[in-house]
């Protein structure tokens, strides 16, 4: 009996886009909300400008059924994906946290604590904030798609490669120069953190900052030099996520039996991972591009914590039958 | 920031790491501009070292005074907050310091003593010359701006201003001056 995966999986990748939509709405209402909390704290509404105004009244009919108090009431959720309170709850990016000890040179607990949360579920679902949280994955994977179009328009699109270990040599450099200067530079060449900023600036405090900059040249890159090749080769966020992820619980595994040797697994995967030669390792992001995909249902996810070896290829292929009938006829052949 | 003072801001910052780069990088302050950190910041080192540039601190002012540094003050200072007191001063509502991860802004509970103990934005000083109240015209609105009034700040005949030693620097005296350019500034502490 053939292994089958849940049907849920192949819908994970729809789920998916709503946690990518969902974050990077928060990422733009917060700004809006904090000025609405301004406005109110400054009891100040003749004052303000119609544009002004006009946030003021969509954000007090946005918040109106929450919170009775918006100055103080509002103040529950804060921050980005980088560093965010939730609720009471202080949420931070272990990259946040493992540079900040860099750049400190000490290690301060009530903050290393606070990436608690994300560091545990790293280590079950690996490098996932990639895939599903990141408000620059949201972006990229747009870019994504705009180079397709553009490709389809015969316009030139980047599809270099690089080796994926640049990213750990990134990581390791932003650290070190974060020693050595006792600043956190790390979150200037980290997007997530950057695009939670420059939303920040540009909506609440007039206007964007250096950092947008770079994210554009990221943008760029990926568009023009290598497909989604910030996040592969270089962002050294995801360098420690893929580290710690590297024993991660919940893996994606192809199902031998019911593979036909498509390749569509490898063409839509987005970080250039190899799951047709059950080649995941530690970079996979468990996005599940790869389960929607699968015509044949064979991919799935499994719990264990190192990848299957190479099982050859899949068994309703060509290659497979091709290799089976020699097998057969040779075996004909001995008993001749 | 606008466009412009955004671009000046990347073409000073590309000159001053092209003329200076071991400057730029070590974090020392480039510009003579005069700058806060938000109240209960640690000292300038330690916070520089400490901030993630998370820009909670920011999102949490209810006066919108914090802003964020581009690189115009050294790379190390990047995206760090900081607040300008003759834009818009801190009403020391100690916000930040509650919503800050890091506790690079030290909590401080919005009490009086605690303030007076923890604070340490500057100290005001006032210029005698363009002061109106010490020029001989009553003016006094330094004193009715303080939120530690008699204690930071107290005023003496025809409302001369004198600056008492716990004045904690959060700048509304400055904001509020009505001369121009300001008769009492804060001079920043950065520990």
């Amino acid at each position: 009996m053939n292994k089958k995966p849940l049907t849920l999986y192949r819908h994970l990748n729809k789920l998916r886009w709503v946690s990518l939509i969902i974050v990077f709405s928060m990422l733009i209402l917060l700004p809006f909300l904090h000025m609405y909390q301004t406005f109110v704290a400054a009891h100040g509404y003749d004052l303000l400008s119609n544009a002004d105004k006009d946030i003021y009244n969509v954000m007090a009919t946005l918040t109106s059924p929450f919170t009775e108090n918006p100055a103080k009431g509002l103040d529950v959720i804060k921050g980005n994906t980088w560093s965010g309170t939730f609720f009471g709850l202080q949420l931070s990016d272990p990259l946040s946290v493992v540079s900040q000890i860099a750049a400190g040179l000490t290690i301060y607990w009530p903050f290393v604590l606070t990436a608690l949360i994300p560091v545990l579920l790293t280590l079950i679902f690996g490098r996932f904030f990639c895939g599903w949280i990141c408000p620059a994955t949201f972006l990229y994977e747009l870019n994504t798609n705009l180079a397709a179009w553009a490709h389809r328009a015969g316009l030139p699109v980047g599809n270099r490669h690089f080796d994926r270990r640049l990213k750990y040599l990134i990581l390791l450099v932003g650290l070190i120069l974060s020693a050595i200067t006792g600043s956190v530079l790390v979150a200037a060449i980290y997007p997530p953190a950057i695009v939670g900023r420059e939303l920040y600036y540009g909506i609440a405090l007039g206007g964007f900052g250096a950092g947008s900059i770079f994210f554009v040249i990221t943008l760029l890159f990926d568009l023009l030099v290598a497909r989604r090749g910030f996040c592969r080769y270089l962002c050294p966020g995801g360098a420690l996520y893929s580290l710690l992820g590297h024993f991660r619980l919940v893996r994606i595994q192809r199902l031998v039996k019911t593979c036909n040797d498509c390749a569509m697994c490898n063409a839509v995967c987005e970080f250039g991972l190899d799951p047709l030669h059950d080649n995941f390792g530690q970079e996979c992001n468990n996005c599940t591009a790869c389960i929607a995909i699968c015509p044949t249902d064979a991919l799935t996810f499994e719990i264990k914590i190192t990848d299957q070896p190479n099982q050859g290829p899949g068994h309703l292929g060509h290659l497979y039958k091709r290799e089976q009938g020699k097998n057969s006829s040779t075996k004909q052949e001995a008993i001749k | 920031m606008k466009r412009r003072h955004f671009l000046q801001t990347l073409i000073a910052s590309a000159s001053a790491l092209a003329i200076n780069p071991a400057q730029a990088f070590t974090g020392q302050r480039l510009l003579s501009q005069r700058y806060l950190r938000p109240p209960g910041a640690l000292a300038e080192a330690d916070f520089v070292a400490r901030c993630i540039h998370c820009g909670q601190c920011g999102e949490v002012c209810p006066n919108r005074c914090i802003r964020y540094f581009g690189l115009e003050n050294g790379t190390a200072s990047l995206d760090t907050p900081y607040i300008i007191p003759r834009d818009q001063a801190c009403i020391l509502c100690m916000k930040c310091g509650d919503i800050c991860p890091t506790d690079a802004i030290t909590p401080v509970p919005e009490l009086m003593q605690p303030i007076l103990d923890k604070v340490h934005m500057g100290h005001a000083v006032v210029d005698r010359s363009l002061c109106l109240s010490w020029q001989g015209q009553s003016c006094g609105v330094c004193y009715r701006a303080c939120p530690l009034a008699d204690v930071a700040i107290r005023v003496g005949w025809m409302e001369q201003p004198h600056v008492l030693d716990k004045c904690v620097g959060c700048g509304l005296c400055e904001r509020a001056c009505i001369q121009m350019p300001q008769a009492i500034r804060i001079i920043p502490d950065y520990g």
